[in-house]
């Protein structure tokens, strides 16, 4: 799933005798860095192993073992257990989850918004551009996490009512906490996608003067029609490098509004909460933080190996510096 | 983009980098290597609420405020009895309903102003005028006329039982005798308040005036304020006016304010503190088993429960309640979680020699289930998702997660956690804005009244809306029953009454667990966790 960028501009092994086309190029030049094809691959089985053995454990997040309290890993639990005796490999897979899920997804919504927002403002032009992006300035001034931080309180309760609707289907029932989820999802995106906007509008601008736009255009094709058809796909490279890092920057952004208590609520855990809860605890129970904290770590570094070797891989400029 | 890449997984690593930094982050300065002042680091928990006597109702406030202000009679040494206070002697009328109180003539302000019956007269007051809504004025409702001025049925105060018939000379004339009285008067709801001072910022009326700001303030205890940073700390250095029978021993204390138990831990290992509020939960084990081990577990007079909103459904029904009450496993709380000999609390009234309890509640889940039933939620179908308010502090959120899972596996209850800061915190639970709000009770004075008092139609610190004619009408008749074992009859019907109803879920009785310094001396601690803070000293 991580790697799913990877393969996108990539062609079927059958189409192999067809002359080198870009994607092709892409894909060799990334399949020879090391480093990217094993952090992918570790991507693709951490997020398999998040995604498909939780259910199999026999035991979630929130069972609780009171007598059994806190114990070091051992073979009935691999990642020991914390004070209320939760299996820690459950809750840390389960965080996973979360973790991966916000980084993801808050990545596409930054990734949505940027994109529209960017070719909007660079295909258009003038002073519409000149608006959009004094927009994206001031957006910019704000201090960050405080804005993240004002978007949470703000939709704290619409969140809630979000959560009480959604819960009515069943197939949601035991997903406590999705409202403020997708409020994670909101916030994050919502802060995310400034910088997409930027690069998404420099590229258009390179673009829109190519003689096929011109040809386009004098075919009498609507404005909508070149945005997404001609120009998107064309500044496509650098979209997708860039939204491999954005994701590990989401992540982390995750991680630090739980650790300021503004993530996912008990008992649900994502890798941010069981950092904090295992920060406090590290003297006395040090596998409550090494084990979401390696993993976590972990999955940043290959997050960025990977969009390192994408960025090599695509962006055939920055390359040759 | 290319700073970008490095930049993204440093902040990941700080983040695991500076966690496990963090002990030795806290290799802070180590104490008192030169003879310098003696100032006592106190761990206090939270940021207090207000130092104004009047207004606040928490523990945190009290250690600052008796600090701070000193009542007509003090702690001894030993912190177990009375050693007096503004007033130097008293006496008490036959029938037990006339208290008298001569005043140390020379008694005075932090500002230099001499201390008289009058402002005694007028703190009383203060707390009293229904304006000014102070949670605690229903303890001074034992003197004639005091409830009826409260509720603005008397407007004179001159028509209620207190009086001063020269400066120096205090009556109180009681409706009915109170056994406890001198132990009452300790507590900070009877303490002098210095009202030039407090009218200089406003009505005397107004709550959260500047007056308590350290350049404004005047009390007239053992230390007078001498800075508040807000969220961090409050100090307080000996007081050059103060004349009691013991002149401080310590230059000065520091009220640190700390809501994290782990962080505390760590500025008492660095030798930042000399006294905590608490100990996490997961050392305590730790600690037990170390030689001359600083922990202390001592005996602590108060309950720690969950208060029901019982004006908001589902909780307005008894039934839904009782299952609540009936679906945790206290023992398992108790002995797995908080580890430090704490009793599962199955009434309210904490044990007390000579009181039994009229009524336990039996734990049992089956009749949880149906009770929920009964009520019209069978397995917890239908009932909206409850929430649990607490202060922040890991400890109580362990407790709460623990409780959410046993009513979630037990009666399919949806529960959510809201966290919230103590001012906030307090705020929300005295406008009733929650559905179940972690509380603890800690008595004001050694005697079951304390607790059972709270449950009075009405009263400044009831905070869950239950109001029983019967139960008022009982506890008004309890300090008319002619001896102790009446009483404490008269309590047992009141705290079966509370079983029966359930405004409140008993979890467990404290004990008060916390470090101490051996550098510490002087050190008394009485079931209620006060003393003076006059008698300490440090050794150096």
């Amino acid at each position: 799933m991580i790697a799913a960028p990877a393969t996108a501009p990539s062609v079927p092994p059958a189409a192999a005798e067809r002359p080198h086309s870009p994607g092709r190029d892409a894909w060799l030049r990334l399949r020879r860095n090391r480093l990217a094809v094993v952090s992918g691959i570790f991507l693709l089985a951490l997020a398999f192993t998040c995604i498909v053995v939780p259910p199999f454990l026999g035991q979630g997040y929130a069972d609780q073992n009171l007598s059994l309290g806190a114990t070091s890993p051992s073979a009935a639990h691999w990642f020991g257990t914390d004070e209320l005796g939760r299996d820690q490999f459950a809750r840390v897979l389960y965080g996973g989850r979360i973790s991966l899920m916000v980084g993801f997804v808050a990545s596409l919504v930054a990734l949505s918004i940027g994109v529209t927002y960017g070719a909007v403002a660079g295909y258009v032009g003038g002073k519409l551009d000149a608006l959009l992006m004094r927009v994206v300035d001031i957006l910019y001034a704000l201090p960050f996490t405080i804005f993240v931080i004002l978007i949470m309180v703000f939709l704290k309760e619409p969140m809630n009512d979000l959560d009480a609707w959604l819960r009515r289907f069943d197939f949601l029932k035991n997903l406590q906490g999705i409202g403020k989820i997708v409020g994670l999802f909101a916030a994050i995106g919502a802060v995310e996608w400034l910088t997409m906007a930027r690069i998404v509008r420099g590229q258009v601008l390179t673009v829109k003067k190519m003689e096929y736009i011109e040809a386009a255009r004098t075919l009498g094709y609507s404005h909508a029609r070149i945005i997404f058809r001609h120009i998107i796909p064309n500044v496509l490279g650098p979209v997708i490098v860039f939204t491999t890092l954005t994701i590990p920057a989401v992540m982390m952004l995750e991680s630090f509004l739980s650790f300021l208590g503004l993530g996912v609520d008990a008992p649900l855990s994502s890798w941010g909460t069981l950092i904090k809860d295992g920060a406090d605890k590290m003297e006395d129970f040090p596998w409550l933080l090494i084990f979401p904290g390696g993993l976590f770590a972990t999955t940043l570094l290959a997050l960025n190996l990977l969009g390192d070797g994408l960025r090599d891989a695509l962006d055939v400029r920055a390359a040759k510096d | 983009m290319r700073a970008r890449l490095l930049v993204a997984p440093i902040p990941a690593l700080l983040l695991l980098g500076a966690a496990l930094l963090a002990p030795g982050c806290a290799k802070a300065p180590a104490l008192d290597a030169t003879p310098g002042p003696k100032i006592l680091r106190f761990g206090n928990g939270t940021e207090p609420q207000d130092l104004d006597p009047h207004i606040v109702t928490g523990v945190t406030e009290h250690h600052i405020i008796s600090a701070l202000f000193e009542g007509l009679v003090t702690y001894d040494a030993s912190s177990e009895g009375t050693a007096p206070g503004v007033a130097e002697r008293w006496e008490t009328s036959p029938d037990k309903l006339t208290w008298t109180f001569h005043l140390r003539p020379d008694a005075r302000w932090s500002n230099g102003d001499s201390l008289t019956a009058r402002d005694f007269l007028r703190s009383f007051q203060r707390i009293l005028t229904p304006s000014l809504g102070s949670e605690y004025a229903y303890k001074l409702h034992h003197v004639v006329g005091a409830e009826e001025f409260t509720k603005g049925k008397i407007t004179d105060f001159a028509q209620t039982g207190f009086s001063a018939p020269d400066d120096h000379t205090l009556v109180l004339r009681l409706k009915h005798p109170v056994p406890y009285l001198l132990e009452a008067l300790k507590h900070y709801s009877w303490f002098p308040v210095h009202l030039p001072t407090i009218e200089k910022f406003g009505p005397a009326d107004r709550r959260g005036s500047r007056w308590t700001l350290p350049a404004n303030f005047v009390g007239n205890g053992p230390f007078v304020l001498k800075t508040w940073l807000s969220n961090q700390m409050i100090t307080v250095e000996r007081s050059p006016t103060y004349r009691g029978a013991v002149t401080p021993r310590l230059d000065g204390i520091a009220f640190y304010a700390v809501d994290s138990e782990d962080a505390e831990e760590r500025m008492f290992r660095g030798g930042q503190l000399h006294v905590t509020q608490t100990v996490p939960l997961g050392r305590i084990d730790a600690y037990r088993s170390q030689p001359a081990s600083p922990l202390v577990i001592a005996p602590y007079y108060g309950t720690y429960f969950y208060r029901f909103n019982t004006t908001r459904p589902p909780l307005d029904d008894a039934r839904v309640r009782r299952a609540l009450a009936l679906a945790i496993d206290r023992e398992a709380i108790v002995k797995n979680i908080l580890r430090a000999g704490q009793e599962p609390a199955l009434h309210f009234t904490p044990p007390y020699a000579g009181f039994t309890p009229g009524e336990v509640l039996r734990p049992e889940l089956a009749e949880a289930r149906r009770l929920l039933a009964a009520a019209g939620y069978p397995e917890g179908r239908g009932l909206r998702r409850i929430e649990i308010l607490h202060n922040t502090m890991e400890a109580h959120k362990v407790v709460a997660e623990a409780i959410q899972q046993m009513w979630k596996t037990g009666l399919g209850v949806d529960v959510a956690l809201r966290n919230e800061e103590w001012k906030v915190y307090l705020d929300s639970q005295h406008s009733l804005a929650f559905d179940v709000a972690r509380s603890g009770w800690i008595g004001d004075y050694p005697d079951p009244h304390t607790f059972l008092d709270l449950w009075v139609s009405g009263g400044g610190n009831n905070n869950t809306g239950y109001a029983n004619p019967a139960y008022d009408r009982l506890l008004a008749t309890a300090l008319n029953a002619p001896d102790e074992p009446a009483r404490m009859a008269i309590y047992r019907e009141l705290d079966a009454i509370i079983t029966r109803d359930l405004p409140v879920l008993p979890l467990y009785f404290y004990k008060r667990v916390y470090l101490l310094s051996p550098k510490v001396r002087n050190w008394s601690s009485n079931i209620l966790d006060n003393r003076g803070w006059q008698y300490l000293d440090l050794a150096n």
